[in-house]
């Protein structure tokens, strides 16, 4: 029942683009193509619910010899596991709401019916990536949602700003996939397949054939496999596409940019997990944590209320890698799928938000009007022009207008914030921080106690943005009085989706992660033991598997799952459970105290006004600088990176008209100079001279022989007469 | 008479209507010439059949089959005549020239 299932729910949106796709190609349209890519998605979605029913506790891989190339065979297939399945139902899920939402946010555009088609391509390309159980196929999906992601941003090319940044987008992830497409290639080299999971997968074989010596190549391997997920989940520094990326529709921005395909490199990364070694985990984590902070901070300063989501998109990423990193791969799916539900229900909201400003604001007035307002502004930088119905400094008091948009949007950002016990992101953000501490205490790591601070600084800057944006769009008073008599509560087809992605970001909904029985995280095999052995001797007999287990899925909450309220007194079986219930009763007291500190100071500045947040810029001005230009990252790629390359191409510019052209033609003023005039002469003379020759000679004859022919019929008459009694003569003779 | 008296007619004819084609200078004469040559064909035709072939007349309806062509053969030829003789204002053919080469 499981393959026929799976390849179901991949089918159907397939055949949603095929039909757009066929038709195009005669040049016509399906009539709904809207209906048609919803409900394709709703089907894959009800065949996900039911996997849920399928799945068997031990995972499973169907597998077909795909290609076969001398004695190395690709293989195609599913893995199913319940991670695999968590996913089915997130991406059906989110996908699902966003076809719903984009008929009414996308209905007036004139590519209405490619919008989901494109849509419908992006699902099949995501859940094919879920799917797949070698490198092979997660590289294809990989590359095929990077393309949807790529026409989807510039779904608006009549903007500048949009074709450039979906090329932005495309070369910046490009550069990520090169170093995994290397790092793919060193695995393969080694064990001859691309294949992930059983005998003769690389998980088994790493496990019982590399030695500690092999340690160095492999840590090589893992990181630059997850270069391609940098690139994909930008993180820094390869980040600086996804900003720019909110140039697409709304729900785009919602489902490929937030929810779904960022999470992609995550959830690649999670499927290496079994080969990350101590090094390459280091360095995920660091890049991981790195990126949740500078994000986050980049975030506080922006007014642009999609990017201030963009960049908090990137922030959440980067603490689901840290968590990876850390060795809490079970940590790091929760939030990215909690992460999942109340980042799209914040985009989701924001394109209401966006939507009711914009009745007022054609695209074409839009442009025109900001070229003009930025022409003399001192602080335009690249990417950072905000159209006005994006802009929060024109919102304020909404809450009024859209009562249904600003609780759904509490609810997320709530949620996002880590507020306490009854939101989803604080369990998956605690089981985060807890995790990160638990390893830090356990292998008695410096590393993992910087990133532990990074991880928290991270969680208290992210509840203060986040409340800035509610304050600033939904309280006070009406900033933009033309504007806010416009604004209106969004269609059922957008407040409906907003609806059930708020009652998704209730941990009620997510019990599955907290099963322990349902989610295992897998075994690092024996990658760790050695160094991990020195660090932590009394680790040595336990094994890497349990120290892993602890952080993971150890919490045995079953019976708290469904109010979700519980306490979270739970620890592994075996071991450490002192350590980790340490770690984690003073991970969660310590993120419910930024949490507070981040959404009091945020209320302070931006709806008390006891504090004035200009007055702080200006007593912090370079930081405030650092900041507003997001880290100079733009600029350093501009200056260095860009500018290198112009360079490099003007200096291939002299040497080709130069160096290139000079041969060339050269070679042309032999040919034509001493070539050509030789050849000439021996047509000129020999070639012309035969053929002329031969027309002189036959005209001489023609003029001799021509006299023949007198035209009097008479004489014809007469040469006859002889002829006939010259033959009869001879004839008679013989 | 036998045969031979025939065929001596009959070749007698065809020098004269030869002798006439190739010497008159007048078109209408020429046309006179190859009716005599034709003539002298239907007469072998018809002479051959009778002491050849006594049963079987089908050489005489060759012959008659040839008066017939003769018949139409003038028709054209006359047709030709005229059209040449509106063309160039004469029916000598050593003065219509014009297809020598």
């Amino acid at each position: 029942m499981v393959v026929p299932l799976i390849s179901f729910i991949l089918l159907c949106p397939l055949a949603a683009f095929a039909v757009f796709g066929i038709l195009g190609l005669a040049n016509k349209r399906f009539p709904r193509q809207d209906y048609l890519s919803t409900a394709a998605m709703l089907i894959a979605l009800a065949c996900s619910f039911l996997l849920l029913r399928e799945v068997v506790p031990s995972p499973e891989a169907h597998t077909v010899d795909w290609l076969s190339l001398g004695n190395v065979t690709f293989s195609m297939g599913f893995y199913l596991d319940s991670v695999t399945v968590i996913m089915l139902i997130v991406v059906t899920l989110v996908s699902s709401l966003v076809h719903i939402f984009s008929m009414g946010y996308m209905h007036d555009d004139p590519r209405y019916p490619r919008f989901f088609a494109y849509l419908s391509l992006f699902s099949f390309s995501m859940l094919f990536l879920v799917v797949s159980d070698n490198l092979l196929g997660i590289y294809i999906g990989w590359e095929l949602v990077g393309l949807c992601s790529y026409l989807l941003i510039g779904f608006w090319f009549e903007k500048d700003s949009a074709a450039n940044a979906c090329k932005k987008a495309f070369l910046t992830t490009r550069v990520g996939d090169v170093g995994m497409f290397i790092g793919m290639m060193m695995l393969f080299t080694k064990f001859q397949t691309l294949s992930l999971y059983g005998e003769d997968g690389i998980f088994t074989l790493a496990a019982s054939q590399l030695t500690t010596g092999d340690m160095v190549w492999l840590s090589i391997a893992g990181v630059l496999i997850f270069c391609g997920a940098i690139g994909k989940s930008a993180q820094m520094p390869l980040h600086t596409w996804l900003p720019d990326a909110m140039e697409g529709p709304t729900p785009v921005s919602a489902l490929i940019h937030a929810a779904t395909m960022v999470a992609a490199g995550v959830y690649l990364t999670a499927r290496m997990f079994p080969i990350l070694t101590e090094t390459s985990s280091l360095v995920i984590a660091y890049v991981g944590g790195i990126t949740a902070l500078v994000a986050a901070t980049i975030a506080i300063v922006r007014f642009d209320i999609k990017r201030v989501l963009a960049y908090s998109t990137i922030s959440q990423l980067g603490y689901m890698m840290l968590a990876i990193g850390a060795g809490s791969y079970v940590a790091g799916l929760f939030h990215l799928t909690t992460h999942a539900f109340f980042k799209a229900l914040l985009f989701l909201g924001s394109g209401s938000v966006i939507h009711a400003f914009h009745a007022m604001h054609a695209h074409a007035h839009d442009d025109e009007k900001h070229d003009h307002e930025h022409a003399d502004d001192e602080e335009y930088i690249l990417g950072s022009e905000i159209p006005p119905d994006q802009d929060m400094r024109n919102m304020g008091g909404l809450r009024h207008k859209m009562p249904i948009t600003f609780i759904t949007m509490l609810i997320a950002t709530l949620s996002i914030s880590g507020v306490p016990f009854i939101f989803s992101g604080f369990w998956s953000k605690d089981k985060i921080l807890a995790g990160v501490l638990g390893r830090a205490m356990e292998w008695n790591s410096i590393h993992h106690y910087i990133l532990f601070v990074i991880a928290l600084l991270a969680a208290g800057i992210t509840a203060f943005y986040m409340f800035r944006l509610i304050f600033m769009t939904f309280f006070g008073e009406p900033r933009n009085q033309e504007m806010h008599e416009m604004a209106h509560e969004s269609p059922l087809s957008m407040t409906v989706p907003l609806i059930v992605l708020a009652l998704l970001s209730f941990p009620a909904v997510n019990t599955l992660w907290f099963n322990k029985d349902y989610v295992k995280p897998p075994q690092q095999s024996h990658l760790h033991a050695p160094t991990h052995a020195q660090l932590a001797p009394d680790t040595k007999t336990g094994g890497t598997g349990v120290a892993l287990s602890l952080f993971g899925v150890s919490e045995a909450v079953a019976a708290e799952e469904d109010a979700g309220q519980g306490t979270q007194d739970v620890h592994g079986d075996d071991g450490h459970h002192g350590s980790a219930h340490t770690a984690h009763t003073i991970a969660m007291v310590l993120s419910i105290i930024v949490a507070g500190l981040g959404i009091f100071l945020s209320w302070l500045f931006y709806h008390r006004r006891a504090l004035s947040a200009e007055s702080v810029a200006t007593t912090f001005r370079p930081v405030y600088n650092l900041f507003w230009h997001k880290y100079y990252f733009d600029e350093f790629y501009d200056g260095v990176l860009v500018a290198l390359t112009v360079w490099k191409a003007r200096l291939f510019a002299r040497f080709d008209g130069s160096v290139v052209d000079g041969i060339v033609n050269g070679v042309g003023l032999v040919t034509r100079d001493i070539l050509a005039a030789f050849v000439g002469f021996f047509d000129n003379r020999v070639v012309d001279g035969l053929v002329n020759r031969v027309a002189k000679i036959t005209w001489a004859i023609g003029g001799r022989i021509r006299r023949i022919q007198t035209g009097a019929i008479q004489t014809y008459l007469f040469v006859v007469l002889v002829g006939i009694v010259l033959l009869i003569l001879i004839f008679r003779v013989l | 008479m036998t045969l031979q008296h025939y065929l001596v007619i009959s070749a007698i004819l065809f020098t004269l209507g030869i002798f006439a084609v190739l010497t008159r200078r007048n078109a209408i004469s020429i046309l006179m010439g190859i009716e005599l040559i034709l003539n002298s064909c239907n007469l072998n035709f018809a002479a051959f059949s009778r002491f050849m072939t006594p049963e079987d007349i089908s050489g005489q309806i060759i012959a008659i089959f040839g008066i017939v062509l003769a018949a139409a053969e003038a028709a054209v030829f006359l047709a030709i005549i005229l059209a040449i003789y509106r063309e160039f204002g004469s029916i000598r053919p050593d003065e219509v020239d014009t297809l020598k080469g």
